[in-house]
């Protein structure tokens, strides 16, 4: 089946790349000064126990025995250990990585509405204050450092106005979560039937949500807005003008063959998100997995910093597969 | 060139907000040099008994939570953030224009020059695929965290855009017959790099610069919030916003909000310079700046003969 | 043979103006700017007129401002140019004083236009079918099915082989001749009074050259539409054209009915364009192609002046005005050739 072979055509590039990433993140974290047997066995080990676990962990191995050694782990779904939560790394990141899956998710949601509906506009009304005011928008929104502007939110709705909940985490403090079907806590709540839950869940989604989809929405928009012009500007633009057919519907043809362009930003923006949360995960003490990896590497647990960096990466790659197959389904001039 | 800077002047007078731009950039670089000696207080000495103290007369800005006054702090802090940023950022471009050309020339044909290219662009695509953030702390964490890290953090990720840019104008340009030409008649090949390819892919690059340090600053902002950056007490607005972050939320916004501000700002004037170099290198768009310019000399020619005429 | 040269009666307007004209233009000025900024005139007002039913031929060579008029016409000139004055009487109205939406009402409907490189012009992600049937939804305000029908009927009207395939085929995988086809289907669907083809026949082969121009002149006998018809070859106005207008470097320098332009051409210009064709040595002879001039004309000098093997001293120092020598038969020259 077509399908299938184009399938198979882009992971035989995928895995070398991805072997690739896991590499250099190995050879990168594995430089971070601290000694994972000592971190974990905390600072009352004695030589001995430090000496026996590190043979245990291969860390007296050459590199790449080592790195062997974790790739082999790694096909079994052994991601290894983090010495803070004392929790094999998969089974952290499997907690974690829909946190910030559901962040990026709806942020993404909401930066593709404000992106493409002021790029739209734009591109149709170049010369009115919509179009000013979008100009002004793209160059200042990639301008704001996201942490920042998710401090003036706190500062302005809980600080200030009393409507968002506190800055700390997914849900009140006093409400249960439920049990994990997906990670969304949107989801999940809604599947236990606990409104409360679910409340308190959107509450607690909605300043981080602005923050990153506002921010984000720059490149989604400057991407609509010049894709539409380009398409309005183009012969088959003008041509639909002289044969008469109404404002909305020229506007609906050129969003539509804008469409790949405009995909594929959202594509990028997608598997950089979830890296780039990390610092909103930071400010709102979302338990995200950036964040979790933030944390490994400043406290020199390098195991949640590999998982992640592969979660990621394969995230990614996900991603970009689906857009491409999509692209080769839906536009008829791709050859088959 | 007197003509060029006159052009420019003009461009500037009909696109206001490149001037803005401009002045930003002027306002910040000024900062940065003069912030010693037109700073009211230290930036580093901390005053405990005026600590927490909202914008007044006497501290323009408000004071922090262990008593630096936020004014002369915010100033000061170009000085860190701009240089990181530019030697970074020049870093990244010098290396990986250098790359791009290269790899951009020797990218068809066989021989090992060939694999190499293809080797150079395979490890790009895997250092692109790394989550940004997290590569940079985790290489600062590696090699030690100081000012010189940083910056080589802020290289690292910066160069494989320029690699990918200058190489795709390379691979356009090698197209064109000149260079054909230049090969016929025996120029070496590093010499025909130098003479024909770079010049003519420089314009992008250049554009992509301006940009890029303000990336650079927001990079180096967001490193020292987590405290893999700048330490304190130096001023640097990304450790600055982080010091004041449990104030905020308790009602103190200053500590936090202006170095916010400034940093904003400054990428912003960042953003404006580099769309205006973008604007100034692209000959179809140089001629609408022309003809823009023409209508306002129009413009106040015919103000000038309705005010003399009657 | 008379004598060559003469004077001509002066004539008020450039074609006799009546108000049984479908579509007139009034002194029509379009206007690009360069890159110094000035101004460069590109229609120095055209007056055109063309009766119900009636086909005008105009022929023009490239650069002489055919596509900008087309467009014009229809309100929307190529960008950057701009309408800089004038009227294009349709129907008894201004429509250039309309608004745009009012315009869009006409297009398509009322007024159609068959562009040249239609494989350019069309969708690339939108079927022939759909982009047919648009048309009729649009402005017929037939539903989906309907329009579909319409649209099908169309495609059999215009000739195109195997219908049925073609409605669901996209603008990529049409031929230059069969894309020629779908355009003429998309300016005629909605039945229009006039229609302007621009440069239709260009770029194909002869033969379907010859199948296009019998298809259009079939169809526009059938539905009773008005044409303008305009071309870079003046040979083809020979076959299913009324009137006959020339255009040179923005300006109409003659117009008259078919015969007459074909058999007793006045303007230098004209017999240029002819003499190309003729089997006459006379003509042939004698007619060299001068450098052309650089700079553009002055405002107050004959257009052709620079060109013209005939321009005496007055040519280049005073415009000639538009002037009957016959009754349908202007011509814009101090010297019209007689016969």
């Amino acid at each position: 089946m077509r399908i299938a072979r184009y399938l198979l055509h882009r992971l035989a590039f995928v895995l070398p790349q991805l072997l690739g990433i896991v590499l250099v993140s190995f050879f990168l974290v594995k430089s971070i000064p601290g000694d994972p047997a000592v971190l974990m066995l905390g600072p009352t080990a004695t030589p001995d126990a430090i000496a026996g676990l590190r043979t245990q962990m291969g860390l007296d191995q050459p590199f790449y025995v080592q790195f062997i050694l974790y790739v082999n782990h790694l096909l079994h779904g052994d991601l290894g250990t983090s010495w803070q939560t004392t929790r094999p790394v998969l089974d952290d990141l499997i907690q974690r990585f829909p946190a910030t899956l559901e962040l990026v998710t709806f942020s993404l949601i909401l930066a593709i509405a404000v992106g493409m509906g002021l790029g739209v506009v734009s591109a149709l009304n170049p010369k009115g204050w919509v179009g000013k005011l979008t100009d002004i928008y793209g160059l200042s929104a990639g301008a704001l450092p996201d942490f920042w502007f998710a401090l003036v939110l706190i500062f302005v709705f809980y600080t200030l106005a009393h409507w968002a909940p506190a800055p700390l985490g997914r849900l009140d403090i006093e409400v249960i979560a439920p049990a994990q079907v997906t990670g969304f806590m949107t989801i999940d709540t809604l599947l236990a039937g606990d409104m409360q839950a679910f409340r308190s869940a959107v509450s607690h989604l909605i300043l981080p949500v602005l923050t990153l989809g506002l921010i984000n929405a720059g490149p989604i928009m400057k991407m609509t807005q010049s894709s539409v012009e380009k398409m309005l500007a183009s012969d088959a633009g003008g041509y639909e003008v002289l044969c008469g057919i109404p404002q909305n519907l020229v506007a609906r043809h050129a969003l539509r063959n804008a469409l790949p362009s405009i995909v594929t930003i959202i594509s990028v923006l997608y598997g950089y998100l979830i890296g780039g949360a990390v610092l909103v995960e930071i400010v709102f003490s979302w338990g995200g997995a950036g964040q979790y990896a933030v944390q490994g590497v400043l406290n020199s647990d390098i195991y949640p910093v590999l998982g992640f960096v592969l979660f990621s990466a394969i995230f990614s790659l996900i991603v970009y597969i689906l857009v491409d197959l999509i692209y080769v389904l839906v536009d008829p001039r791709i050859s088959h | 060139m007197m003509s060029a800077l006159g052009f420019f002047g003009r461009a500037l007078l009909v696109r206001p907000r490149f001037a803005i731009g401009y002045a930003i950039l002027t306002v910040v670089v000024l900062a940065a040099l003069l912030a010693p000696a037109v700073a009211p207080y230290s930036p580093i000495e901390a005053n405990s008994n005026e600590f927490l103290q909202p914008p007044s007369r006497a501290h323009l800005f408000g004071t922090d939570a262990v008593g630096m006054d936020i004014f002369s702090r915010t100033i000061t802090a170009p000085r860190i953030d701009l240089a990181i940023a530019i030697l970074g950022t020049l870093l990244s471009a010098i290396v990986g224009t250098t790359m791009g050309a290269l790899v951009g020339f020797y990218s068809a044909g066989r021989g090992p020059k060939v694999w190499l290219s293809f080797a150079v662009m395979r490890a790009a695509d895997v250092l692109q695929a790394f989550p940004i953030f997290v590569f940079a702390i985790a290489l600062v964490a590696a090699l030690g965290q100081s000012i010189q890290t940083v910056v080589l953090a802020i290289a690292f990720v910066n160069t494989p855009i320029y690699l990918r840019l200058v190489r795709s104008q390379v691979l356009s340009i090698r197209a064109m017959r000149y260079v054909e030409a230049a090969k016929v008649a025996g120029v070496s090949d590093i010499t025909t790099i130098r003479r024909h390819i770079v010049p003519n892919a420089i314009a992008p690059v250049l554009a992509q610069l301006s940009v890029n340090i303000g990336w650079g600053i927001l990079l180096t902002a967001a490193l020292s919030f987590v405290g893999a950056g700048v330490r304190a007490p130096t001023p640097e607005w990304g450790s600055m916003i982080a010091m004041g972050f449990q104030n905020v939320v308790t009602g103190q916004w200053w500590p936090s909000v202006f170095p916010g501000l400034s940093l904003a700002i400054t990428v912003f004037g960042f953003s404006l310079v580099g769309a205006s170099i973008e604007m100034l290198s692209d000959p179809a768009r140089r001629q609408t700046l022309a003809q823009a310019m023409e209508r306002r000399n129009a413009r106040i020619a015919a103000d000038k003969a309705v005010k003399a005429g009657i | 043979m008379d004598t060559l040269i003469g004077a001509a009666k002066p004539s008020h307007s450039a074609v006799s103006a009546t108000s049984a004209d479908l579509l007139r233009t009034e002194d029509l000025r379009v206007v690009f700017p360069t890159a110094t900024g000035q101004a460069r005139t590109v229609l120095r007002g055209i007056d055109l007129s063309v009766k119900p039913g009636e086909v005008l031929g105009l022929v023009g060579e490239s650069g002489a401002g055919k596509t900008t008029l087309a467009r014009s016409i229809l309100g929307v000139p190529p960008a950057p140019g701009r309408i800089a004055g004038g009227r294009v009487i349709f129907e008894g109205r201004n429509i250039l004083a309309l608004s745009e939406k009012q315009l869009r009402l006409l297009r398509g409907r009322r007024l159609a236009m068959v562009v040249p490189n239609p494989r350019g012009e069309l969708n690339p992600t939108v079927k022939i079918g759909d982009q047919i049937a648009t048309m009729a939804r649009v402005h017929l305000g037939l539903d989906r099915k309907a329009a579909r029908d319409r649209a099908f009927e169309m495609l059999k009207a215009v000739q195109i082989p195997d219908p049925e395939r073609r409605m669901n085929a996209y603008p990529h995988e049409l031929s230059g001749g069969m894309a020629q086809r779908a355009v003429i289907a998309i300016a005629l669907i909605c039945d229009p009074a006039f229609v302007i083809s621009d440069d239709a026949t260009s770029g194909l082969d002869v033969t379907v050259q010859a199948q296009i121009l019998d298809l259009m002149r079939k169809l526009t006998a059938e539905h009773g539409s008005a044409m303008l018809f305009i071309t870079r070859d003046v040979g083809i106005t020979a076959h299913f054209c009324d009137r006959v207008a020339v255009l040179y470097d923005g300006e109409i320098v003659e117009a008259a009915s078919r015969n007459a332009l074909f058999l007793s051409p006045a303007h230098p210009y004209t017999l240029l364009l002819l003499a190309a064709f003729s089997h006459n040595p006379a003509l042939r002879l004698g007619w060299s192609v001068t450098a052309a001039a650089a700079a553009p004309a002055a405002s107050d000098a004959c257009i052709y002046a620079d060109r013209c093997p005939l321009a005496q001293p007055i040519c280049r120092a005073e415009k000639p005005p538009m002037a009957e020598l016959a009754p349908g038969h202007v011509v814009r020259c101090h010297f019209p050739v007689r016969h």
